[in-house]
């Protein structure tokens, strides 16, 4: 396997490598020494941990709803009364202020104006944000290494198709174009061959978040692939006959982990803001399914009265981006051998 | 008393900012004071100040005050307030036999605000602007003869057939293509408000023309702020002359920053309710300068009858017993009378339904009938989506409403679209919703213009405002007999037709109240003497005062 070093990318949006990041490349150091630097790193063992945290307690969602508050995300409990300190309150008020946080096992952290209880949907709502994070990551990586190695080996007519395609996409600002998406989508669904998606389906907002970031992680890839394929050891396999896909999949691609492996977390972290974007402009998770952008859209109007309406999701929010964006940085810096180790 | 007035202002700057010092003229013990200078703000414009383009709540406030027609209403509060009284013509007018010919007789001496004397020619140009201009509510004036014609041929300024008028004698006839009781409503919009003959057929919002009314426009600056002005010409009996010398309307954005400007006496009045956010400080705090007043509006959940479940009385049944107007009252931050009614309250027919068919929108719902009935109609599990607006009361709605299909037994998932998108969507056949939001604000005060939701007349294949598809004999056969009418002359057949839309066995939609319109004011507005809720025009500007 080849090595190069990475040179830091100029940031894009959310601190994605920008469009001058062409030819970026990492010499990753040897996986064993890489985990070991990293775990000797006390901030990327928080995040890790914080991470996890998360992690489990979005799993953890259903036990929750069930064994502790009793309900659903989706069940309202408007006109319901609750006990707080021997008193009897109602979950919403005549005048529709919902009731703050309990600490007791229901409405734990109050309720929203539907009288859903918001820990409930908080958990729910992590799950999704997760998710979708998670896949619309993964999906882009998908997206743009492919279109990163077709482009960058095959260049030419190819190249300038696909990189022209990646300019238009990238010439609109990423909100605009991923409210335009998720709004058309929302409406009439997506149908693309024999797949069919529903207006409200959790895969659109995946599929629009995707497609409005694969510039951001496909064109420095692209450099590197146009790099790569200079180099000495794919001149010798294509010398023994190798052909374009084996040389891709066989010598490219390997170099090119390091650099996803990097930029993955960052890109999760940002899939997880856009969401929460897409979704406090009614583009993205459909209601009344719960997602930390759709509460804090349901909370914003009533920061005044019902403060945690906004506050709770928007903690899990800051604490999510964190620790991914945190265990980004110091997973690059353990992969890169000249970087000082991540404290 | 200019120098007093000065010097008393320069004492009370600091709690009464800009605070008009025209009025002299007001009693010395309370009650309505005339002059001074007032501020107001709506969050959105009004679409045109044109008269013959001006559809909106924003922009009929000003105009209603501007420009009167042959009729408008009484400037009073309730059902008063629904009374057609006459304004340019002399009198109400002569109804021929067969009840197709309406003869009017233009008030001598009338001047418009720009001094040109009013002619009984104006009124066919203003029918001419507002058609040519394609008002919004173009469609009502299709009952007067040549209307359709004339904008079919599509020549601006060609004669109306159905409408003939004699400068000399003042003499206008309106011939109708069938006998209709809501001409008169329909005569009342500031689009058919008198202008001078001569007005050009073309958008005048920057520079509107004069009218017959109390007010004039003053200064203009687009999207900005508009004036309102004494008409110095002013002479319609029966219509109060205004008792603000001057009434300056903001356009502002942030309702927030509404609010706090009536709390520090920046603004005197807003159009719009205080944000959710606000209001209970609203109530609490200045309770003294706020009012609520239920609006003519009704509320409800339409029901697809063509389609499965909703085409079984049974499931209809099912969904109007199992809904919590208590529930519905909270979602709207209290700002809903809840009623069994689809008519409401203030409008001509109303009858309270009590008790109603469904138990008392006070108490809890009956859940378990209604599992009930949709077990007996066989509709558990049966697939329901659910439609509603992103706009905040309506997304709370539906997704309360979904709620509560699943715990009758539906399996209901809803269906949260663009506010801009959603009324074209569930108006168009193809689409085929099930259920969904509505709501609807009287065009005018008749109970036609709530009936024809859920008659046969309204329903198309696009732009339906019954998407719901509902055409049922009986209602037809009855609204169809009543339109024809002025509402008062059959009050109590309307309020029967009202009983019958909401009754167990038809349940043609799911009625649950009527929203209130909030208002506030500042400190040095006189609320008690001078807000009047008008049903058709809200806060009546013309009568607001200083204290």
């Amino acid at each position: 396997m080849a090595t190069e070093l990475i040179d830091r990318a100029p940031a894009g949006p959310g601190g994605l490598p920008g469009e001058e990041a062409a030819g970026v490349l990492l010499a990753p150091a040897a996986p064993r020494s890489a985990l070991r630097r990293l775990a000797g790193s006390r901030s990327a063992l928080g995040a890790a941990a914080l991470l996890a945290l998360l992690v489990l307690a979005a799993l953890a969602a259903p036990l929750w709803a069930d064994h502790v508050a009793g309900t659903t995300p989706y069940a309202n409990h408007i006109t319901d009364r609750v006990e707080v300190g021997g008193k009897a309150r109602d979950v919403v008020s005549p005048d529709g202020v919902p009731i703050g946080p309990t600490w007791r096992g229901r409405f734990f952290l109050g309720a929203d104006v539907n009288g859903r209880d918001i820990m409930v949907r908080l958990l729910y709502g992590g799950r999704n944000s997760l998710m979708i994070g998670v896949a619309a990551a993964l999906l882009t990586a998908l997206l743009a290494v492919a279109t990163a190695l077709v482009a960058g080996y095959f260049r030419g007519w190819v190249d300038g198709v696909l990189a022209r395609g990646l300019d238009v996409i990238w010439a609109y600002p990423v909100i605009l174009l991923g409210v335009a998406l998720g709004t058309a989508f929302a409406v009439g669904g997506v149908r693309l061959g024999p797949v069919e998606l529903a207006g409200d389906s959790k895969a659109i907002p995946v599929l629009v978040i995707a497609v409005v970031y694969v510039p951001y992680m496909a064109r420095p890839l692209r450099g590197t692939v146009l790099a790569l394929r200079e180099r000495e050891f794919v001149a010798a396999a294509r010398a023994q006959g190798a052909g374009a896909v084996r040389v891709m999949w066989s010598e490219i691609l390997p170099n090119l982990l390091p650099g996803i492996v990097v930029l993955l977390p960052l890109m999760v972290a940002n899939a997880i803001l856009l969401e929460a974007a897409l979704s406090y402009l009614g583009a993205g998770v459909r209601p009344p399914e719960p997602s930390w952008g759709t509460m804090i859209d349901d909370g914003v109007a009533r920061i005044v009265t019902a403060e945690h309406l906004a506050i709770a999701p928007g903690l899990m929010l800051v604490l999510t981006v964190a620790a991914l964006n945190v265990l980004g940085d110091r997973v690059r810096d353990a992969l890169d051998p000249h970087a000082g180790a991540g404290t | 008393m200019k120098r007093l007035c000065v010097t008393l202002a320069t004492l009370l700057a600091a709690t009464a900012a800009s605070a008009g010092c025209g009025g002299s003229d007001g009693p010395a013990g309370g009650g309505p004071r005339t002059g001074g200078a007032l501020t107001l703000a709506q969050t959105s414009n009004p679409d045109f100040l044109d008269p013959a383009k001006g559809y909106t709540v924003e922009a009929s406030a000003a105009h209603w005050l501007i420009y009167p027609g042959l009729l408008t209403y009484r400037h009073e509060e309730g059902a008063e307030g629904s009374k057609l009284i006459p304004a340019a013509a002399e009198d109400l007018p002569e109804v021929s036999r067969d009840g197709r010919t309406h003869t009017f007789r233009l008030r001598k001496g009338l001047t418009y605000a720009d001094g040109t004397p009013a002619r009984a020619a104006d009124f066919e140009r203003a029918i001419q602007r507002a058609l040519t201009l394609q008002w919004g509510g173009l469609a009502f004036f299709s009952v007067i003869e040549g209307v359709d014609e004339y904008v079919k041929r599509g020549k601006p300024g060609a004669d109306i057939r159905g409408i003939t008028s004699d400068d000399r004698t003042g003499e206008i006839v309106i011939e109708l293509t069938a006998p209709d009781g809501r001409l008169g409503n329909i005569l009342a919009f500031p689009a058919a408000g008198l202008v001078p003959a001569d007005t050009p057929l073309e958008d005048l919002s920057r520079r509107p023309p004069p009218g017959l009314g109390a007010y004039r426009f003053g200064a203009i600056e687009p999207n900005r702020r508009y004036e309102l002005v004494r008409n110095p010409h002013f002479a319609l009996p029966g219509i109060p002359k205004g008792n603000a010398d001057r009434i300056t309307v903001k356009l502002m954005k942030s309702s927030q920053r509404q609010v706090q400007d009536v709390i520090r006496g920046r603004l005197d009045w807003i159009l719009d309710e205080p944000p959710a956010d606000l209001l209970s400080e609203v109530r609490t705090r200045y309770g003294d300068r706020y009012e609520e007043n239920t609006a003519n509006s009704t509320y409800f959940q339409f029901f697809n009858v063509e389609t499965a479940p909703f085409d079984d009385a049974r499931v209809r049944a099912a969904v109007n017993y199992a809904l919590d107007k208590r529930a519905l009252v909270r979602i709207f931050g209290g700002l809903l009378e809840p009623d069994c009614n689809f008519l409401p309250p203030g409008m001509v027919g109303y009858e309270r339904i009590d008790p109603c068919p469904y138990g008392d929108p006070a108490q809890p719902p009956d859940v378990e009938r209604a599992r009930g009935l949709i077990r007996a109609a066989g509709s558990e599990g049966a697939p329901v989506t659910v439609w509603g607006t992103d706009e905040e009361r309506s997304q709370r709605v539906t997704e309360y409403y979904t709620d509560v299909l699943n715990e009758i037994g539906l399996r209901a998932k809803p269906r949260i679209v663009g506010a801009e998108t959603y009324y074209a969507a569930i108006g168009n056949v193809e689409t085929r919703p099930q259920t969904g939001f509505l709501a609807w604000f009287q065009d005018f005060p008749h109970p036609a213009n709530f009936f024809f939701l859920v008659a046969g007349e309204s329903v198309q294949d696009v732009d339906s405002v019954n998407p719901g598809r509902v055409s049922d004999p009986d209602v037809n056969r009855r609204y169809e007999a009543l339109k024809r009418e002025p509402a008062e002359q059959n009050a109590a057949e309307w309020a029967a037709l009202d009983r019958l839309v909401i009754a167990p066995e038809k349940a043609l939609v799911a009625a649950y109240g009527h929203t209130k319109d909030t208002t506030f004011v500042s400190e040095r507005m006189n609320l008690e003497d001078c807000t009047v809720y008008h049903p058709v025009y809200r806060d009546d500007w013309s009568q607001f005062c200083l204290k």
